[in-house]
């Protein structure tokens, strides 16, 4: 494992220090200003703070300059992206845009997809969502039943998503679906198409989450009109369009960083005279957190080096999918072990109606502990891929 | 790749082929009736390695902190029974206090923070005091310790013939043994004012890093054997590797590994460019030894019970992580110290300072 990382010189280039310091002077003037109240457990949908985030040049900000981005590495994405985690920033409206659809669309995208979507998400003007999920089909994806039909300039869309984030608020999603039967290889015959969620045909529901928070929904296609300028790439190559925005996803800060605020107030609660039980649980999630990011670091600086190419073909040619689901898995497990040291070090009465930071932090955090491991690769999915590579073929 | 990533990279490829082609179930064997191995000890100072980060004026190699990371990452692996880290922090003692670099095998202390007084005889020194589980003092040809002196710290360079040492082993079976100096006498050329960067902090921070390092090394080995154990044994009328119960400890275990690797080279990073020491180091011990306690247990767990003979190799790496978790301090021991600075800067400092690269 990480046999083409040097950890030796991890170290933030001067470009990336300086905008660490801008995001933070940005979110602290945010809090000030009381411009949105942080959350813990769901990301926030906000469009005034997304646009004013937008307004920096912080969304899309690796892409070409022609498309609204910015030209910025990587790994000052990797800067923006930890520093709103660290205050629980509220960054649903462009997250998926930025971190998936957007790529994607840079990537595999036609030169009018490209023009459409990339500048209006970077301005923070456009949300995506994204369909994957099915009722039938979670881990294996590949098993997607919403089918599309070929019919004059376009398809005719029909099936069912589920846990679609945002979906309420979005204007469009991107649908994993089936353009072709699966014969033989199943991972062939899967497209991805770009559906507009006002389009005639789209139903959405709410699925309440366990605490009855709105933010997932399923949706519903019923022969909904998709024109050929809402094919994402190729007809048929939707599997390999998914799964490479996978590897080059998972092992971001979102991976370990989700309940971090929840640490600061454990140590502000601790204040500055902690008992030695206090001081060992602090010094050790502190350890944990720090390894983490070192692989993480080590992984968004081995990986690119530089901004997207002009075809937004990715310039890595290190494989790092092996590590990048390690950092997945330990990440996961150790936000939890953020909930438990707060629950553990203090006597509370875990409750929605919380004032407290502290205290509000601990109960959002709690109900939405289950969904890290979940999302994005089980555990168990994740720790099967990572075998599989350590022991090669096996009769 | 610059030229420094590549000189290390050449270095890596050497020091591996070394340990490879040198340490072998035989010289494990030896090294465990013989308390270290010798023979492996010259090949490897032939190799110039254990004074790899030692400036070249002062008879090193010339290499940085992260030259010398890289090669106690693979004296792990190999479970090479030698001092390899103590000598390289022996050297560097001796050559940040402008002394003589003496050729090895070193030892140095106190690892304990133990008290040493030194008193000024003419051209002499008079030491007096004792330490307790000396790392491989018994073997050394030099002891370079820190001592008291009337107006502060001095280091000396003392002949362990010397002092009255008391063997004492560790679970690998390593000397770590205890030493009495009862006014050994030390010429006046080979002590000199301490450099203030060497301190029993300084010597705690170092012997912890080193630690880890090794400790990273014995976790992968661990985990190369338990892989490959997993891809040859069959029950059931399969291979155990096919078992979905193995692959999910496995992969874990390569988390486990993953991050201790990652912990220890990044801290040798941190501090060559003089980031916040405790931060660092304190965290790849920890880190380390936690991955020790996981990843020693799966290793054991996947080879059932033919990983735990003495005539099997899992138990040189797994017998050392045991040890080696506790030595220069447990996670216990560093999570404290580091809780007690992060507390001490307050809440808002904890993300400024996670961040400080």
């Amino acid at each position: 494992m990480f046999q083409q990382v040097d950890f030796s010189a991890l170290e933030l280039p001067a470009p990336a220090r300086k905008l660490q310091h801008e995001v933070r002077e940005f979110l602290r003037a945010e809090i000030a200003a009381q411009a949105f109240q942080p959350h813990l457990g769901h990301t926030e949908f906000n469009a005034g703070f997304t646009r004013r985030v937008a307004a920096r040049g912080w969304i899309g900000m690796t892409w070409p300059k022609r498309y609204g981005g910015q030209e910025r590495s990587y790994l000052e994405r990797f800067v923006v992206t930890e520093e709103m985690l660290a205050v629980a920033a509220p960054c649903a409206a462009h997250w998926f845009g930025d971190r998936q659809t957007g790529p994607s669309l840079l990537r595999y995208g036609t030169e009018e997809q490209k023009q459409r979507f990339l500048p209006a998400i970077a301005r923070g003007e456009y949300s995506f969502a994204l369909g994957m999920s099915e009722p039938n089909s979670g881990s294996d994806l590949a098993s997607v039943k919403t089918r599309a039909e070929r019919v004059p300039n376009g398809w005719r869309v029909t099936g069912q998503k589920v846990w679609t984030s945002w979906a309420h608020k979005a204007h469009a999603f991107f649908v994993l679906c089936r353009t072709a039967p699966a014969a033989g290889d199943r991972h062939e015959g899967l497209s991805q198409l770009i559906v507009e969620l006002d389009a005639p045909g789209v139903t959405i529901r709410p699925i309440r989450f366990l605490d009855g928070r709105h933010t997932f929904n399923e949706v519903f296609l019923d022969n909904v009109f998709v024109p050929d300028a809402g094919v994402v790439g190729a007809i048929g190559q939707g599997w390999k369009q998914v799964t490479s925005e996978l590897a080059l996803e998972r092992s971001g800060p979102e991976r370990y960083m989700t309940t971090f605020p929840l640490f600061t107030e454990l140590m502000r609660r601790l204040g500055s005279a902690p008992d030695a039980r206090a001081l060992e649980m602090a010094g050790k999630l502190t350890a944990r957190l720090w390894s983490l990011r070192r692989m993480s670091l080590a992984i968004a600086m081995t990986l690119d080096p530089g901004p997207d190419g002009a075809d937004g073909a990715p310039k890595a040619t290190v494989d790092l999918a092996t590590e990048a689901a390690l950092v997945k898995d330990m990440g996961t497990f150790f936000e939890r072990e953020i909930i438990d040291a707060a629950r553990l070090l203090f006597e509370v009465e875990p409750t929605p109606d919380a004032t407290d930071t502290f205290e509000r932090y601990l109960a959002e955090t709690i109900v939405c502990s289950p969904v890290s491991t979940i999302r994005g690769g089980t555990t168990q999915v994740l720790r099967s891929v990572i075998a599989r590579k350590l022991l090669g073929p096996l009769k | 790749m610059n030229d420094t990533s590549e000189v290390r990279a050449m270095l890596i490829e050497s020091a591996t082929r070394l340990f490879a082609d040198h340490v072998d179930a035989r010289l494990l064997d030896a090294a465990k009736r013989d308390s270290w191995s010798p023979e492996l000890w010259r090949i490897v100072e032939a190799a110039q390695l254990p004074l790899v980060s030692i400036a070249e004026e002062a008879g090193g190699a010339g290499g940085s902190l992260s030259d010398l990371a890289a090669v106690l990452l693979i004296a792990g692996r190999y479970a090479a029974p030698i001092p390899l880290a103590e000598t390289a922090i022996a050297g560097w003692m001796l050559a940040s206090c402008r002394l003589p670099v003496e050729s090895g095998p070193l030892a140095f202390g106190p690892v304990h923070g133990e008290n040493v007084t030194a008193r000024q005889h003419g051209a002499q020194w008079s030491l007096s005091g004792s330490m307790r589980r000396v790392p491989w003092a018994r073997i050394a040809q030099r002891l370079v310790v820190l001592v008291s002196g009337p107006a502060g710290a001095l280091v000396a360079c003392v002949d362990p013939q010397q002092c009255k040492v008391s063997p004492g082993r560790n679970l690998a079976l390593e000397p770590r043994d205890d030493v009495v100096l009862d006014g050994v006498i030390v010429a006046g050329h080979l002590v000199a004012p301490a450099d203030p960067g060497v301190c029993h902090a300084a010597l705690r921070l170092r012997g912890a890093l080193a630690r880890s390092l090794l400790m990273a090394g014995a976790l992968e080995r661990a985990l190369e054997l338990a892989v490959r154990y997993s891809t040859e044994r069959t029950q059931f009328g399969r291979k155990i590797g096919q078992f979905q119960a193995i692959q999910q400890e496995l992969a874990r275990f390569a988390g486990e590994v993953a991050a201790a690797v990652a912990a220890a080279l990044s801290a040798a990073g941190a501090l060559e460019r003089g980031e916040d020491p405790l931060l660092a180091v304190a965290s790849a011990k920890i880190r380390t030894a936690q991955a020790a306690h996981e990843g020693a247990l799966i290793a054991h767990q996947v080879h059932g019970a033919i990983g735990v003979t003495d005539e099997y190799a899992l138990h040189h790496s797994t017998l050392r992580l045991w040890a080696w978790r506790e030595e220069f301090g447990n996670e216990t021991a560093w999570a404290a110290e580091l809780g007690r600075a992060l507390a001490a800067a307050g809440a808002d400092r904890l993300w400024p300072l996670l961040t400080k690269d």
